[in-house]
């Protein structure tokens, strides 16, 4: 499966940290989820790991809200309503130290923004680790993305690495591949490590002698 | 057609288009805009049709027609929606509704499933809706527009089912929703398809233009916001430490007075400089411009207020390092360090320049990274498959915040 994204503008726009704040309270859940777990979808820098914390730091220049915020990994929490809540901690505890945040540039403003996702299949089955390996080294980044990033919302965790334990009984591989950290890669670095962590297995499964 | 497409644009972004194609096809699409010729629009709907008709969509294309009168009076609007001070009065804006209805002698709306509008020329005709939904494509910043000529024509805009803007912060609310679809590149236009080196060679010769040295390019119109001046003065910088070649391309604009004035001011600025190269090029130079960039060491974009600002994607596709200025839809398309680098200054244009042109393996790389960029996210499937994105979310009625399952 793959997805793609088509943004949609709510009309919410922050000028500084109070505005945004103010709007992480009460924007819908789908924005929220745009701007934290969509991040990945994106061909991002790696300094980040969401949109807001991106924005506080090239725009409003305030690197360690920007540390703080990258550092709030949105999979930890239960559902969008406790992520807002985790966000607006961030923010409030850094505005209570500092709190006379500064104005971003006209034009370069937070726009808030949701998307309309549309999921469809692409036709590639892989029935066995050989199939698996060929298929993740050409799928499109966002095929990576549905199956990497996405799939930890619907189930808590990566599809390769459950289809590879449950399907191909491999524990040792799936531990490998739950292993690779999802906010220190991009897409492309995602997919190099996964190629990685199954060749390496493949590798040490013709090392070992069997009695 | 679509099948030139095979193996350039992601693979993903063909399977759905086939996969909305079947949804659609034998519906109606009608686009309508203002001309039929010259710039981006046009540009772009004359490669997106073949397309549309290839995937069993029936496609239509219509160009309002309209008197000298109706024609100035638009100019005002998009000015004004721009920010820009301009008079239009009530009788005006008659002139306005008056030769979209006139229109409708020739454009048929009957029995259309979805109809895209662009810009503001035609945005009255939904006044006469007979069917299908209806779409106002914007294709200018409308964020900080007048707001009497804003109020007037979101009268119109207001009635559509949805809008359809390039950039985020070019949106104004109007009630309706909002989606954001960036314009996009043809990969198999002359302005984008692989060049040989004869053609290539061919266009230096014919331009006059050395290939010793590394050749630092800007093409666009000579147009005060896209800093020509300001160029120069980086290219200047750079010289003192790097030998080097300037080319600043464009054509002459026909709607923009200012034009040879600013390009009589960019000449006296060079000072006969042989090393700057200052061209004309003709209207429709698509295989020169492409040739241009491809025998181009380093790409500038730097515009002080820009639109889109498309010819960056165009040097990325073409694998070039590029440094724009951080405005309009230049960030979009240049990810700092990443596939390029924005810039706020003409000294860190000319500080870039130098950067790159010292570290060429830096300059491959992210050239490289910019090429799969564009890949990704600005070629005209990606753009079309957008389109009918929107189209079939808005016919199904799902919202598809939750994913929508084609």
């Amino acid at each position: 499966m793959e997805c793609v994204t088509i943004l949609k503008a709510t009309g919410k726009k922050a000028r500084n940290i109070h505005e945004l704040r103010t709007l992480i309270a009460l924007i819908s859940d789908e924005s929220l989820f745009h701007h934290t777990y969509q991040y990945f979808l994106k061909g991002h820098i790696l300094e980040y790991t969401n949109d807001f914390a991106h924005w506080v730091a090239e725009s409003l220049e305030e690197r360690a809200l920007s540390e703080r915020l990258s550092n709030v990994d949105p999979f930890a929490f239960k559902d969008i309503p406790s992520l807002r809540q985790g966000l607006l901690e961030e923010i409030d505890d850094f505005m209570e130290q500092f709190p006379e945040p500064r104005d971003a540039l006209p034009g370069d403003e937070f726009y808030f923004n949701e998307t309309v996702t549309i999921i469809f299949p692409v036709g590639i089955q892989a029935k066995n680790l050989a199939e698996f390996l060929l298929a993740i080294r050409y799928v499109d980044p966002a095929c990576v993305y549905y199956h990497f990033y996405e799939a930890r919302i619907r189930h808590g965790n990566d599809d390769f690495s459950a289809w590879i334990e449950e399907v191909l009984g491999n524990p040792e591989l799936a531990r490998s591949i739950r292993a690779i950290d999802p906010f220190m890669h991009n897409i492309e670095g995602i997919r190099m490590h996964i190629v990685d962590a199954v060749e390496n297995n493949v590798r040490h499964a013709m090392e070992v002698i069997t009695p | 057609m679509i099948s030139q497409y095979s193996g350039i644009s992601p693979k993903g972004d063909l399977i759905l288009l086939k996969r909305l194609g079947d949804k659609m096809a034998g519906k109606s699409f009608l686009h309508i805009n203002s001309t039929k010729a010259g710039g981006g629009v046009a540009e772009i709907l004359h490669r997106m049709m073949p397309i549309l008709e290839e995937l069993g969509i029936q496609a239509r294309w219509e160009v309002i027609e309209g008197d000298e009168q109706f024609f100035d009076i638009t100019k005002k609007i998009h000015n004004a929606l721009q920010g820009n001070r301009e008079i239009i009065t009530k009788k005006m804006w008659q002139h306005h509704f008056d030769i979209n209805k006139k229109n409708l002698e020739a454009i048929r709306l009957d029995d259309v499933d979805a109809v895209l509008i662009h810009d503001p020329q035609p945005a009255p005709l939904i006044t006469f809706k007979k069917s299908g939904k209806w779409i106002w494509r914007c294709h200018i910043d409308v964020s900080n527009p007048m707001k009497e000529v804003c109020d007037h024509l979101f009268q119109y805009c207001g009635k559509y089912d949805a809008a359809i803007f390039s950039v985020a912060r070019f949106t104004k609310s109007m009630g309706i929703d909002e989606y954001i679809i960036p314009p996009s590149i043809d990969p198999m236009s002359d302005k984008n398809r692989e060049l040989t080196k004869e053609e290539i060679n061919e266009t230096a010769e014919k331009l006059n233009l050395p290939q010793d040295r590394p050749i630092i390019l800007q093409v666009s119109r000579f147009d005060k916001f896209k800093d020509p001046t300001g160029v120069i003065e980086a290219y200047r910088m750079v010289k003192r430490y790097n030998d080097c070649v300037l080319v600043l391309a464009g054509s002459p604009a026909t709607d923009d007075p200012e034009g040879a004035a600013v390009l009589a001011l960019v000449k006296e600025f060079a000072r006969s400089d042989p090393d700057i190269h200052i061209l004309l090029l003709p209207p429709f130079s698509d295989k020169d411009i492409n040739a241009l960039q491809r025998m181009s060491t380093i790409v500038l974009q730097k515009s002080l207020k820009e639109g889109f600002g498309l010819t960056v994607a165009e040097a990325m596709w073409k694998g070039k390092p590029v440094i724009g200025g951080a405005v309009g839809g230049i960030p979009l398309q240049i990810i700092h360090g990443v596939t390029g680098f924005l810039v706020h200054s003409i000294e860190g244009a000319a500080f870039r320049i130098r950067q790159f042109l010292n570290n060429p393996e830096m300059a491959k790389r992210m050239g490289e990274k910019g090429k799969d960029h564009i890949r990704q996210y600005f070629l005209i499937t990606r753009q079309i498959r957008d389109y009918l994105s929107i189209w079939y979310a808005l016919e199904s009625g799902e919202k598809g915040t939750s994913g929508l399952r084609i």
